[in-house]
Order: C-alpha cells, then structure tokens, then sequence
C-alpha cells in the first residue's frame, strides 16, 4: 500500500476518533439536559492547561488526568449550582449564561497565564513501522483511548443502574422524582461528566496544539457540528457526525489548506441544519 | 422628540465638555455603539442572540477602506462606497438569516453558534487573505475622511452615524416591525398563526442589525486610517454583547449607554487592574441573569421625563385582503401518522360554509390534530384539506391564515409583554397591512368597526397601555377570541374556549360566539367537552372517535345514536 495513503488514513481516523471524545462531553450535556454548553471549549482549555502544569512541574504526564478531572468536576459541580440548575426549561437564558461562562474562563485563563502559546512536550516521543510508514506513536494511543473512552461510556450508561435512571430522568423527571430518584443529583452528575469528559479531551490533545486562552473557541464549534450533522441522543449518531465532521476537514485541510477546510464544515453543518434538521441519525 | 432633542444636545457638547482626547476615544465607540444598537435589536427585540455580529462591522470597514484606497484621488466616490459597504452587509445578514431561519425555524442556539462560527471564518479569511486584506497586519494607509481631519470632526462623524442608526432604530421600534419582532420573541407560533412569515421577520431583523453594523464599519476604516483582522474578530463580537446587555438590550439606548460606559472603563483600567476583564466577565454574568434590562432598567423610574403626553388619534384600517365569501371546509380521508401511531385515520369531514360546529370526542380523538392540520402545523399524510376548493394540504401556518382561516388556541396564546392595544393591532395587521405598510407607525392606531364593537362590549379592550400579561385567566381567553375575530376569518377553529372559565365569563363566550357567527357570515367549529354548552351553540355536532369521524348530526340526533354512547358511556365499541 501506498505509505503516504496509510498515513493519511490514520490521520483521518485520529481526527474522527479524537472530535468524539471531544464532542461527547457536549453531546451529553446537550443530549441528556437540553443544555447547550457554549463553554464546553474552555473545559478542553483547562484540561490542556492542566496538563501544562503537571508537566512544567516534573510531574508524570498521566497525574494530568487525575489533576483535570479534579479541577474540572469542581469546576462544574459549582457552575451547576450557581448557572444551569437554576435555568433548567429556559434554554436561552442557558445559552447566555454559558456564553458568559466562556468568556469568563477565558480571561481568568488570560489572567494567570497571559495571551501566549505554551507548548507541552509530547509524553510518549517517537515512531512506529506501520504498514510500510513510519507513525508517531502518540497519535496511535489517543486512538486507542478515545476508542476506549467512547465504549466505556456507551457501556456504562446502557448496562449500569445510573444509566437507567439517567434515561429514567431524561424522559419525565416528575416521574424519576417520585420514583425517588434525585433528579437534582442526578442532573448535577450528568453535567459533571460532561465537564470532565471535555478536560480529559483537553489532556489528551494538549501535546499537539498550541495552549492558548481562545483554544477552546475551535473545539466547541467543531462538537457543536458533530451535533448538527449526527443529530442527538444516540452513539452511532455521534459517531456518524464526528466521521463526517472529522473526516471532511481532515481531508479538505491536507488537500488545500485549514480555513477551506473549516469552510467546508460550516457549509456542511448549515446544509444538515436545512435539510434533515434532525441529523444523519434521528432519534423518534 | 424630547428624548430625541436631549440626545442630539448631549451628542453636541459632549466633546466641548469631555476634551479632545476622549472625543477621539468617543468617536470611535460611536461606532461601536451603532453596531451594539443591532446586538440590541435581535437581543433584546426580536429574541435571537448574534454572537458574531463583528462578521458585518468588519466586513463593511474592509469594503469601505479598500475603496477609499482605490478610490484616493476622487473622495467623493469614495464617499458614496460608504453606504454601498454597510448595504452589503445588511444584505449578508439578511441572507444569513433567511438560510438559517428557514429551514427550521430555529432562533436559539442553533443561531447564535452559527453565527459565531462565521465570525471565526471571517477572522481566518480576513488574516489569510494577504493580497486583499493586507493578512495580520492589516489594511494601512487608508485615506481619511475629505475635509474632516481635526479630532472633533472625528468625533461629529461617528456621532452622527450613531444618531442616525439610533433615529431609524426608533422609528421601526415605533413602527408595526418593531411591535412584531417583541411578539416574535414572546410567542412565534401566534403569530404564525396570525399569517406572518415569522421566518422573514426574523430575517428582517437580523439584516437591520447587519446595517447597523455595516455603517459603523465603513466609517470606521477612513476614521481610523486602519483596518485589522480585529474588527471581524471574536472579541470585538463578544464586546457588543457585552455593552448591549449591560447597558440594557431591550432599550433603544441602553446599547450605547453600555458601549460608551463600559468601553471607557475598559481604556482606562484594562492596564491598571489586572483582573478588570475577569471582573467583567463576572459582572456580565450576573446582568444578564439577575438585572435584564441593564442600566437603562434603573433609570426606567426617570423615563416619565420624556414621555410625551398625546392623545392617541385612531385611524380606520382598510378591509382585509383575506376577507373573501364564506367557503366550505372540506377534509377528504386525511391521514396523519407519528411513527407507529396513527393520529387521524382517514378523516372525512364536511363543514359547512356558515353555521356554529361542534367537534366532541373522547380524549385523544383526534380533534386538536383536526385543528392542527387544517391550519397548516400538522403535516397531513394524505388526503386534501380544501377551503372553497383551494387545497391547503402543505402550506405553512401562514399561508392558511391568509386564505381567511383563523384559531383560538386551548390555552389562552396572546403577546403577554405587549399592551392590550398592541395585541389588537396585530390581530387587525393581519391580511390588512402590506409589508411596507410594516414600516409606518400610524398603523399601531388602527381601528375597525369589530373592534370598536368588541370594545363596547369589553370595556377592558380599550385600556390600551395595560401589559396582556396583567390581564386575569378569562380576560385573556376574551383578548385572544376578540385578536382572532379581528381578523374577520371565513373560517374560525375555537379549541375549547370555555375551558378555566366561570360561569359568567362562560356566557360572556358564548354571547361573543353567537353575535361572531351572525357578525362573520362564516364558520365557526369549536371544540367542546362540555355538552350543555354543546346544546346551546352547536347546529351541527361531529363526533371523533380514534382518528376518524363517529357520527354526525344534530344534538339530540348524537345524543340518540347508539355509537355515540357506547364510546362515551365505555361499552363495547
């Protein structure tokens, strides 16, 4: 085969595997509580800077996964409290306020680590033979984890009796209610994983970008096209939009260039927007 | 005009009172705030949140410095680029709007990010362009404004932009537009319902802001001499919202208030106070959260100040073009299906084209699907639905409401944040007013002989400055009959108008029904679960029973059939 197709190929199936786990926080926030996190970008952000300090510390680089989910649990077990939980049934006020959220993120970034670009060195250095072409091993083990990450969830919540009440509270939370699930709790816990979900993405790219304050501008549009094109509520959903989204603007971008590619994806997003509003894969 | 005098007084002596400095600091957020004012208007007006208007500011600055530039030795074409580059982008805005807001309606989030995303484009477009746009470093160079090089000029220029967009933002916010775009946002069904392309409203809006931001833009570029990729960027974007929201979105003013507040601040303190933006974040959080109306809200107790007192003069509106004779209702094995279940099944029904119907049935009959299909919500599988031989299977809400068809909606659906008066003029803009007609505000004084009648009978109809919102449970149910008779439909649909009534308002209905019916020369088809009030209106009675029609007849023909009391009494059918 010819290495430059291999390559290429690995390189669309790393983009579309790592848009997943990063569109998976916003899916299940938006999917399961009807909340479209606009700052779901700044947790990818934090976990990124997260993982910039854990290593400009001397840390190993896997005390960064702990580290994020730290910081942004925390981080959104308050943001609940104080901005969703009060609004939930008001979608626009939802939108604002996280709209705001992510302002505010970004500054108290820009605040401690000013505007610049930080580089985090890549944990797990080096090359492997691969079908007759030499890949960076780094990019082969973010596939493997976000392959992992995306099933361990599905599992989770189809098998485990949290999912069950989750589904219970996504469709008539009275009823959840009174059958004595605390929908409150549960709510908060959804949105939580959701946070988290997005710092662990945050680790996992951080390697690979430059870690700035308006990073996480990118990467929420981007899970917000996936959520477009896939349409919400199901995994093959997710899957089939983060294929379309990831494999178009990978495609586009090596054969010209990053905005034709980002041009394309918006064209593509408003197209589904038109004609099947509901995504590739409609629930009901 | 008090308001408006004061404003060009403050406008005028600003720079006299404030020095030069800051009137060069203050011409520039002039711009800024003509932009801020259009964030206002989706925002706070129309109910949609832009979160990339920048894309419109800029776009505009870079149209109108590239013509200065290519236009040097002849300033007054390049004069005239300016209004050709903010026309552009309110026609990008209006198309955006169209692209988005057709499809599916949708103004929340969906909007907001899409937009946004294109402002994200326009910063890339604008940094990667570099034989167009100059890339990172700009557009330099550009020639200023002929004949206006002191700093106060500066200063007059932009102030006259921004009171020129503040002019026409108040006049359609006075406007018949204006009142629609705050219904939109309150409730967009009733609207639709009321034969308004809610779709183009919107999109209308959206263009007005595109405007706005577009005449900030083109004077921006000769103003500054300079055009970056900053003026398409996400932070210019995030400022307007920012300086809309706290100095007050609902507000025509608020918006520049909050620019020219905020902004100042912002010079002053951005270097000095290291956490000043963290603190703006924070404070624009709880604004928006806690204090909607910004800080125009607080100086709302003040605004009897300006108001001017007149005495409002009526103007009679003309006929309505939707007014046509009264036609049949014809549903010919209509069939509607959600997935596996079957809603209507095969529903024929024949409504005569003058009378009072009643449709009855078990819940889950299938009579407020009836009620949805015929008036365009539901999509009808098959079958035809024909109004005086006009098929109305497959048009919008709208459209049906134009052929003459009008719906009192279960619970009572009426503009809650607009006066009574308003919620009666958009009932009689319905089918009466042409769309540059939208433009004039006399038309909010107009009146018509149904009116004046219903107002002689429900005296609380003519209090024209109370909120429908203030108005008690049965008042509104009268509001929302009164909005639909307004319209002088052929075709009148009443779902369940009774419901929650006492028994006086129940009369009152009933009267109102009766006197309609003879006033219309039309049909009436009311659903109704309570049978007394079934035997005193209805002429013919059609009972529902799983999708499809049961029986037909008069009261005691229904009351005798044994069908009919089987479904109802439980037995076997």
């Amino acid at each position: 085969m010819d290495p430059l197709i291999v390559t290429q190929a690995i390189n669309v199936l790393y983009a579309v595997s790592t848009l997943a786990v990063l569109a998976l926080g916003l899916a299940v926030i938006f999917g399961l509580l009807g909340v479209l996190n606009i700052a779901h970008g700044e947790f990818v952000m934090i976990g990124a800077y997260c993982a910039y300090v854990t290593q400009s510390n001397g840390w190993p680089y896997l005390a960064a996964v702990p580290f994020t989910l730290a910081v942004c649990g925390l981080l959104g077990l308050a943001v609940e409290w104080a901005m969703i939980q009060p609004l939930y049934r008001r979608p626009f006020d939802t939108l604002v306020a996280t709209w705001g959220l992510s302002l505010l993120l970004r500054k108290i970034a820009e605040a401690i680590f000013g505007l610049g670009f930080y580089s985090v060195n890549i944990p797990l250095p080096g090359t492997v033979q691969f079908f007759g072409t030499e890949y960076p091993v780094y990019r082969l083990v973010l596939i493997a984890i976000s392959v992992a990450v995306v099933a361990s969830l599905v599992l989770w919540y189809g098998g485990s009796r949290t999912g069950s009440r989750i589904r219970a509270m996504v469709s008539n939370p009275e009823l959840a209610q009174a059958q004595g699930i605390s929908v409150r709790w549960l709510a908060a816990g959804t949105f939580i994983v959701g946070t988290c979900l997005a710092g662990l993405g945050g680790v996992m790219v951080a390697p690979l970008v430059p870690v700035q304050p308006f990073m996480g501008l990118d990467y929420v549009l981007r899970a917000f096209f996936v959520l477009i094109v896939g349409g919400l509520g199901s995994v093959s959903g997710l899957l089939s939009g983060a294929v379309v989204i990831g494999g178009f603007d990978s495609v586009i971008s090596a054969a010209t260039n990053a905005a034709n590619g980002y041009f394309a994806v918006l064209v593509l997003s408003i197209l589904f927007l038109w004609l099947r509003p509901r995504g590739i894969i409609a629930r009901g | 005009m008090r308001a408006a005098s004061l404003v060009v007084l403050i406008a005028v002596v600003l720079p006299f009172v404030l020095g030069q400095f800051w009137a060069y600091q203050l011409g520039l957020y002039a711009l800024y705030a003509a932009a801020a004012v259009g964030v206002g208007l989706c925002w706070g007006r129309a109910g949609f949140l832009p979160l990339g208007q920048s894309l419109f500011f800029g776009l505009s600055a870079y149209l109108s410095g590239l013509a200065f530039i290519a236009f040097q030795g002849h300033p007054v074409v390049a004069v005239l680029a300016l209004p050709f580059a903010a026309l552009v982008s309110a026609l990008l805005a209006y198309a955006i709007g169209v692209v988005v807001f057709r499809r599916t309606g949708e103004s929340g989030a969906y909007f907001s990010m899409i937009t946004l995303a294109l402002c994200l484009l326009a910063f890339q477009i604008a940094t990667s362009w570099n034989s167009v746009t100059g890339g990172f470093n700009g557009l330099k160079g550009i020639p200023g404004l002929p004949g206006l090089d002191d700093i106060s000029d500066v200063y007059y220029v932009g102030a006259a932009i921004l009171l020129a967009v503040l002019a026409f933002a108040g006049w359609v916010y006075a406007a018949p537009i204006g009142v629609l775009w705050q219904a939109l946002a309150q409730n967009e069904r009733r609207l639709q319902l009321f034969g308004f392309d809610t779709n183009q409203i919107k999109s209308l809006a959206f263009g007005a802001s595109g405007l706005m931001a577009g005449l900030g833009g083109a004077v921006y570029a000769p103003q500054q001499g300079i055009v970056t990729p900053q003026a398409v960027g996400f932070g210019l974007s995030a400022d307007l919202v920012i300086w809309a929201a706290v100095g007050g979105r609902g507000n025509l003013i608020g918006p520049v208030v909050g620019t020219m507040v905020v902004g100042s601040l912002t010079a002053q303190l951005r270097d000095t106070l290291p956490f000043w933006e963290v603190l703006m974040a924070v404070f624009f959080i709880v604004i928006v959260l806690m204090f909607p109306k910004g800080i125009a809200g607080f100086a709302e107790p003040l605004a009897w100040l300006l108001r001017s007192q007149r005495d409002r003069l009526v103007v009679a509106a003309p006929k309505s073009t939707a007014a046509r004779p009264p036609a049949r209702l014809v549903l010919d094995g209509v069939g509607v299906h959600v997935g596996e279940v079957t809603i209507l099944d095969r529903l024929s029904l024949d409504f005569d084209a003058a009378g009072i119907f009643c449709v009855i049935g078990p819940n889950g009959a299938g009579k407020t699907s009836m009620f949805n299909v015929v008036s365009g919500e539901l999509a009808a599988g098959s079958g035809t639905i024909a109004l005086g031989g006009v098929n109305v299977v497959g048009l919008p809400p709208n459209r049906v409401s134009g052929l003459g068809v009008a719906r009192k909606l279960q619970i009572p659906s009426v503009f809650p944040e607009l006066t009574i008066a308003d919620n009666l003029a958009i009932a009689l803009w319905s089918g009466r007013a042409t769309k540059l007609q939208l433009l004039a505000p006399r038309l909010r004084r107009w009146t018509s002989p149904m009116l004046q009648e219903l107002q002689s009978r429900y005296p609380f109809l003519a209090s024209g400055t109370r909120k429908a919102a203030e108005l008690s449970h049965g008042e509104q149910q009268i509001l929302e009959l009164a909005m639909a008779l307004l319209t002088e439909p052929r075709v009148l649909l009443l779902d369940e108008p009774c419901a929650g009534l006492s028994p006086e308002e129940t009369g009152a209905v009933m009267e109102i029904v009766r006197w309609a019916a003879k006033r219309l020369g039309g049909a009436i088809i009311i659903i109704e679960h309570d049978m007394s009030l079934v035997k005193e209106l209805a002429e013919v009675v059609y009972v529902l029973h799983n999708g499809t029609l049961l029986a037909r007849g008069s009261v005691a023909e229904i009351q005798a059939d044994p069908n009919v009391r089987a479904v109802y009494v439980g037995g076997e059918k």
